[in-house]
């Protein structure tokens, strides 16, 4: 059979093929998308048809203070996020890298990350009630802080939290930091170290620029991760007390499930989405770069 | 400096370490010995009961049995749909092929919360919500776009001759999928699934929203009732159940490390 009659029989059948997976995400992925972008310009309780409101949910947004609040802290996620953990990941990624037990000693930070956010919110609960774990550890160490109530106010609960998700998360970017690393040619390094250049310069100068790749994928993922920050939240403080340490993520479920505003939920889930898609084209540049070069 | 950079390390990984020492240690102590002043001493060996007073006072051995089964129902099935988009797209060469994936991998590009309430609303109506084959249907649907996304790769590397070859020896397309392709796949399709039955696993918010019985409410959110409905003096209790569903995700991460990178690299977490 000529290579062209090969391609014709392929491709005749070819669609029956990519039925399913294009049915499956069309029906349960793309039509409830369009129907939250949609419902978010209405005003809808789940019961009464829809009535359109225009802009009326995105104003709210950016007027009610509890949601200016759950914005805020949404903003600190981000924050916290593409700081803590993508500092300590490089350092325990530079650290481990060429080290004789480095396979060993990274193993401590990769552990936290099997463990599901739940799990994650149970034992970090547990660390941070007031004069627990934490506040009996600096009690034993004459450090201040040991009646704290770690989780009781705004917008230290946040903080607190983002820690807890930094424990988890650290040894994720530790391994794409690896990744990144292993990738950068050795000769060149050797050079440098011949040179004299050593420890920081060393890190500056010849590792840095390399990993500029790698680092907009850490980037970009803790952007996007951040963004849709719930369940360690949920876990902790349900968003509380009151809603001082709602996000985003949290608040478009309880004006969803809890208060039926299904218009108001739409309008929150709209606008993470918009902004997660944002970030995202940071990193499926790459993803999706690599892709097409593939064919 | 090689002895203070391995000094940080240790240090900063028996921080690291700290939480899950606090964890195993407590949840291991009876219900009735556990005194919260003195968190970090051990004391006593209770964790088996505990295991099995968070096993019958959370029902999780009910949603243990509901969620084992999502986890290793759905990412087959999606392996399996994924593959035949990817064997679609590159053997078969679909027409506009390019486009077909970049629509099937883009359903996984937007939050969540984007796709809750109409779930809600649809399987309230379709008599899914509440009911294990709509979990499974939910969990297979999230988990196609990466499969597709991985096995379309997968193929790529694959000589166009074996193809060739195959319809000369006079295969039907499906069989050339099923005994030729699918088995040279052996190692991708491991890893996208042990990637996807982690985060089924790990979901909260689909079981949250989908699902309120015993029998049908996946592990994460029965763990989360748990914590709500106990707690104080039974701390031991809801410890040990964070444990219990956090043993096999970490079995299996360690038995399979490098698929997790290989996962994370593509975007997956």
């Amino acid at each position: 059979m000529s290579n062209q009659a090969l391609d014709r029989t392929g491709a005749r059948k070819a669609p029956l093929f990519g039925l399913p997976a294009v049915a499956v995400v069309a029906l349960l992925l793309y039509l409830p998308f369009l129907w939250t972008t949609y419902v978010s310009f209405t005003d809808y309780d789940g019961l009464a048809s829809p009535v359109w409101s225009g802009l009326a949910n995105y104003k709210a947004m950016f007027s009610d203070p509890d949601l200016i609040g759950a914005l805020v802290n949404t903003l600190l996620w981000v924050v916290g996020m593409v700081t803590l953990p993508v500092a300590l990941g490089l350092l325990i990624a530079v650290l481990t890298y060429g080290h004789k037990w480095g396979t060993w000693l990274r193993l401590p930070f990769l552990l936290p990350y099997a463990i599901s956010g739940v799990a994650v919110g149970v034992i970090w609960g547990f660390v941070l009630q007031p004069d627990g774990a934490l506040g009996q550890a600096l009690g034993f160490f004459g450090l201040p802080g040991a009646h704290t109530g770690w989780l009781q106010a705004g917008p230290g609960n946040t903080l607190m939290m983002i820690v807890a998700v930094t424990w988890q998360a650290a040894g994720v970017n530790a391994l794409l930091f690896v990744v990144g690393l292993q990738s950068i040619p050795a000769e060149p390094l050797e050079a440098a170290r011949l040179d004299g250049a050593e420890g920081f310069s060393l890190f500056r100068h010849h590792l840095w620029p390399q990993l500029r790749p790698i680092t907009t994928v850490v980037i970009g993922l803790s952007i996007v991760g951040s963004l849709k920050t719930f369940d360690v939240v949920w876990v902790m403080t349900q968003g509380g007390p009151g809603t001082s340490s709602e996000t985003l993520a949290l608040s478009m479920y309880k004006e969803t499930f809890v208060l039926n505003d299904y218009g108001q939920g739409a309008a929150i889930a709209l606008f993470l989405s918009l902004v997660t898609f944002a970030a995202s084209i940071l990193y499926l540049r790459y993803q999706l770069g690599d892709a097409r070069e593939q064919g | 400096m090689s002895r203070v950079k391995t000094a940080i390390l240790v240090v900063l990984g028996l921080i690291w370490l700290a939480p899950i020492y606090l964890l195993v240690v407590n949840a291991s102590k009876s219900v009735d010995g556990y005194d919260a002043k003195t968190v970090w001493k051990p004391a006593g060996f209770s964790l088996f009961a505990n295991f099995g007073d968070a096993w019958s006072k959370a029902a999780l051995g009910d949603t243990l049995v509901a969620t084992t089964m999502y986890s290793v129902i759905a990412p087959v099935v999606a392996v399996l749909i994924g593959s035949a988009a990817g064997y679609a797209i590159v053997v078969l060469r679909l027409k506009r092929g390019f486009l077909w994936f970049v629509f099937i991998f883009g359903g996984t590009i937007f939050p969540l919360q984007m796709i809750l309430m109409p779930l809600f609303s649809g399987y309230a109506n379709s008599g899914l919500y509440d009911t294990r084959i709509g979990m499974i249907i939910v969990y297979t649907a999230i988990s196609v776009p990466f499969s597709a996304f991985v096995m379309r790769n997968f193929f790529t590397g694959i000589a166009r001759s074996v193809f060739e070859a195959a319809v000369v020896d006079g295969g039907g397309l499906f069989r050339i999928f099923r005994s030729i392709y699918l088995p040279m796949a052996g190692s991708a399709l491991a890893a996208i699934f042990i990637l996807q039955a982690t985060f089924v696993w790990n979901d909260l918010l689909l079981g949250l929203t989908l699902s309120q019985s015993d029998s049908v409410r996946p592990i994460m959110p029965a763990l989360t009732g748990l914590q709500s409905t106990y707690g104080g003096a039974s701390l031991p209790t809801v410890l040990a159940g964070g444990l219990l569903v956090s043993l096999p995700t970490v079995i299996l991460f360690l038995a399979a490390q490098r698929f997790f990178s290989r996962g994370l690299a593509l975007g997956q977490f």
